[in-house]
């Protein structure tokens, strides 16, 4: 089949591949090609400067011997409580939020502005503020309520919910954000429906409100499991080689170190390709069961 | 249609989130990089005017790390250097310590390798096995700026390799400094009570006489259970267990050896210093205040140093010294760990005699070593500047023979210094808090982990 086109149209053409052209080529120089090059290091034993030897499916085998891998693994799924705790506190904060009271934007900035700091300066904060003996928090802890702190970064088992913690006043803000969104794009018709029939307020938000919010409950569930699995940088400031026994790696903080510590890159790879499979099983399931739940308008 | 576009979209999110995650680390770098390069360009165009006629103008690359001072004093070296050698420009960059090794390896796999490097132990070790450094023997037995009988050959010896293992063979990289890790203490909490300071000679003054100092000198003026004033912090282990005749690893049949009773004996001395006897912060008190700040502070009395340590030292309101470390009763035997960073030479230089020339300047040259060790940088790597003006100087530390008697005597390599991956020995130290906070004893631990240290070495550097 041979379409003839006039000139006006080719030149339309030309300008289109030229707009398109920018972020096409960027993700196939800095995205798509990385990527593909990963599959095949993965099958390889490359430290970055002697000649990369091909090792089959090794890297991956030894992936599933390496107990780092589960407990890194592990701690990145213990990590993921604090989604449904902060999913509960941001829409909460969106409730309060979501009125006409004095100085509602002053509060609406100071609630986000965690969101834009940068995580660095951020987790360098929290490391002052989880001090066991001269922090902030262990500080309120025993003048306020006469609670000895634990020792928040230092004890292995006190990482985890230290990190937490951390999450949900660095992710509130976002969270709060979509779910104002969502509040103020629900119908006003539906509550005068609901009232008319004789609804109370706790009615209304558990059969009006929650429903209709949920495009937003599942996209902020997605991107927070994926944000979960990529945790890193908090882990890499508050959690030194790990933390104790390793009780703050996250999985990408083991790639990170089998890649820039160890400079295993074939290991490396395929620990990324094994959790890029993860992310994309959950992501498909989330989506899968999502029809059950999620309301389309 | 919309089924599809649903799938490719997933596919989309999962992988470009992926992709972004783990790129943060390489744009900075790239950002730094390109900086680096304009600085240069402005560098060599004012160079080229003035150089000699009879030599073509080479421009040598130099990456190093380390703090302001060490830069200052490099700049300055270097700038005798291009005096010294005057077709030779030299572009130095200096990169933060924590970035460094990331970034020379990028530069090394993207074939632009600085041509004069630092290289620590176990990257000495991969860069030497890889050919990535060049083996500099044929320059050395050329040059007359070296003498090899007047450099410690305890750091020399780092720096060789042999085709198999370092230690022996070729030098394939020249020391940049020898870190003899001391014991310091105190003097004047010593003095207000009275007790005599540990010995600088090594034998002396063993772990019961440490014991017992520690013991007086650890104040709980509260009485609060958390003492103001410790006795001692961050015994060295290494110092422990080799003083007691035991060894983490022999590097000669890769065997190791953390499950034999001399090392598990060491390290539990080492964990009841604040199990037991509570004259060191346990591992809560030490990750609110570290052993550093409480030296600084006055409230500990024994703690250790190395010589770079000196110039924050040297402001410090009271008098202090340094010592040998002390020695294990059943032996009577002392050791402590003697670090090294060396210069390498990438294999790919297009001037291999220059980048020699700069390596040699900057290792051995005397007034170079001289101002290192005035500013309290290192120990010389010159025996004769060593013993003799470095030993007369009146700066503190007094007992400054010690760290020479560490070189000489009973310092060794630090224990990674061998081996190409570190793997083995990391585990231990994430695993060891368990000993440190008394949940299991340290028979016990060394011999749950021997296995997997030994499976670790094993499977990456043999």
């Amino acid at each position: 089949m041979n379409i003839k086109l006039n000139g006006y149209r080719k030149k339309e053409l030309a300008w289109l591949y030229l707009f398109v052209a920018p972020p096409v080529l960027g993700f196939l120089i800095f995205g798509l090609t990385p990527m593909l090059f990963s599959i095949f290091i993965s099958f390889q034993k490359w430290d970055m400067i002697s000649t990369p030897s091909w090792v089959g499916f090794e890297n991956y085998i030894e992936l599933f011997k390496d107990e780092k891998v589960f407990k890194s693994l592990f701690n990145t799924v213990y990590l993921m409580i604090g989604i449904p705790i902060g999913m509960a506190l941001s829409l909460l904060l969106a409730i309060l939020m979501n009125r006409s009271i004095k100085g509602i934007s002053f509060l609406r900035t100071m609630y986000y502005l965690p969101v834009i700091s940068p995580i660095i300066a951020v987790s360098l904060l929290w490391q002052w503020i989880l001090n066991q003996d001269y922090g902030l928090l262990n500080h309120v802890l025993w003048n306020w309520f006469g609670i000895k702190g634990p020792n928040w970064l230092g004890d292995a088992a006190w990482v985890k919910p230290s990190l937490i913690l951390i999450g949900l006043w660095g992710g509130l803000g976002g969270n709060m954000v979509l779910y104002l969104a969502g509040l103020q794009s629900v119908s006003s018709t539906y509550y005068e429906a609901a009232e008319i029939d004789g609804a109370n307020g706790w009615q209304k938000f558990m059969r009006i409100t929650l429903p209709l919010l949920s495009p937003i409950h599942f996209f902020v569930l997605v991107m927070g499991i994926i944000g979960a699995f990529q945790s890193f940088s908090q882990i890499y400031v508050l959690a030194v080689d790990g933390g104790p026994e390793y009780s703050g790696a996250t999985i990408v903080y083991y790639i990170f170190q089998h890649a820039f510590k160890y400079f295993n890159m074939g290991f490396a790879s395929a620990a990324a390709w094994l959790l890029g499979i993860l992310i994309f099983i959950v992501t498909l399931i989330q989506f899968k069961f999502a029809d059950r739940w999620v309301y389309q308008d | 249609m919309n089924k599809r576009l649903k799938w490719s979209s997933l596919v989309l999110l999962a992988t470009t989130m992926l992709v972004t995650a783990c790129s943060n680390g390489g744009s900075s770098n790239q950002a730094a990089n390109n900086g680096n390069n304009i600085q240069s360009s402005k560098q060599t165009t004012q160079t080229v005017s003035d150089t000699v006629a009879d030599k073509d103008p080479v421009t040598i690359e130099f990456m190093g790390h380390g703090n302001p001072n060490e830069k200052s004093i490099f700049e300055k070296l270097i700038a005798s250097f291009e005096e010294k050698y005057p077709h030779v420009t030299v572009k130095y960059t200096s990169v933060p310590p924590g970035e460094y090794s990331q970034k020379l390896t990028t530069l090394i796999s993207s074939g632009k390798a600085p041509d004069v490097f630092y290289v620590g132990g176990s990257e000495f070790y991969r860069f030497a096995e890889a050919g990535t450094v060049l083996n500099v023997q044929p320059y050395l037995d050329e040059t007359d700026l070296f003498d090899p009988d007047n450099v410690w050959s305890q750091a020399l010896d780092r720096y060789r390799y042999d085709g198999a293992k370092v230690g022996s063979g070729d030098l394939y990289g020249l020391p940049k400094d020898v870190g003899p890790w001391a014991f310091v203490y105190n003097k004047d909490l010593f003095d207000d009570k009275g007790i005599t300071p540990p010995s600088a000679v090594a034998g002396e003054w063993t772990w019961d006489d440490l014991l017992d100092a520690a013991k007086q000198l650890t104040v709980d003026e509260n009485g609060d259970g958390k003492p103001e004033q410790y006795g001692v912090a961050a015994y060295s282990l290494e110092s422990a267990v080799w003083a007691n005749g035991g060894n983490f690893i022999d590097y000669d049949t890769g065997q190791v050896l953390v499950n034999e009773q001399a090392f598990y004996d060491a390290m539990q001395f080492v964990a009841d210093l604040t199990l037991v006897h509570g004259v060191s912060p346990n591992v809560e008190a030490e990750q609110s205040m570290n052993g550093y700040t409480r030296f600084l502070n006055g409230q500990l009395a024994m703690f250790a140093m190395g010589p770079w340590d000196q110039p924050a030292f040297w402001e410090l309101p009271f008098n202090w010294d340094i010592a040998a470390w002390p020695a294990s009763p059943t032996t009577g035997e002392t050791a402590t760990w003697l670090g090294s960073m060396g210069f390498a030479i990438s294999n790919k230089s297009k001037h291999p005699q220059e980048a020699f020339d700069l390596a040699a300047f900057l290792s051995l040259d005397e007034y170079g070593q001289r101002q290192n060790y005035e500013l309290g940088q290192a120990v010389p790597n010159l025996i004769d500047l060593s013993k003799g003006e470095f030993l007369a100087s009146d700066k503190a530390p007094a007992s400054r023979q010690v760290f020479l008697d560490i070189i000489e005597d009973y310092g060794r390599p630090d224990v990674p210094a061998f081996s190409k991956d570190t793997q083995w020995i990391d585990l231990f130290w994430q695993q060891a808090s368990r000993v440190w906070n008394g949940e299991v004893s340290a028979q016990q631990f060394t011999a749950e982990i021997q296995p997997k240290m030994q499976e670790l070495y094993d499977k990456f550097n043999k």
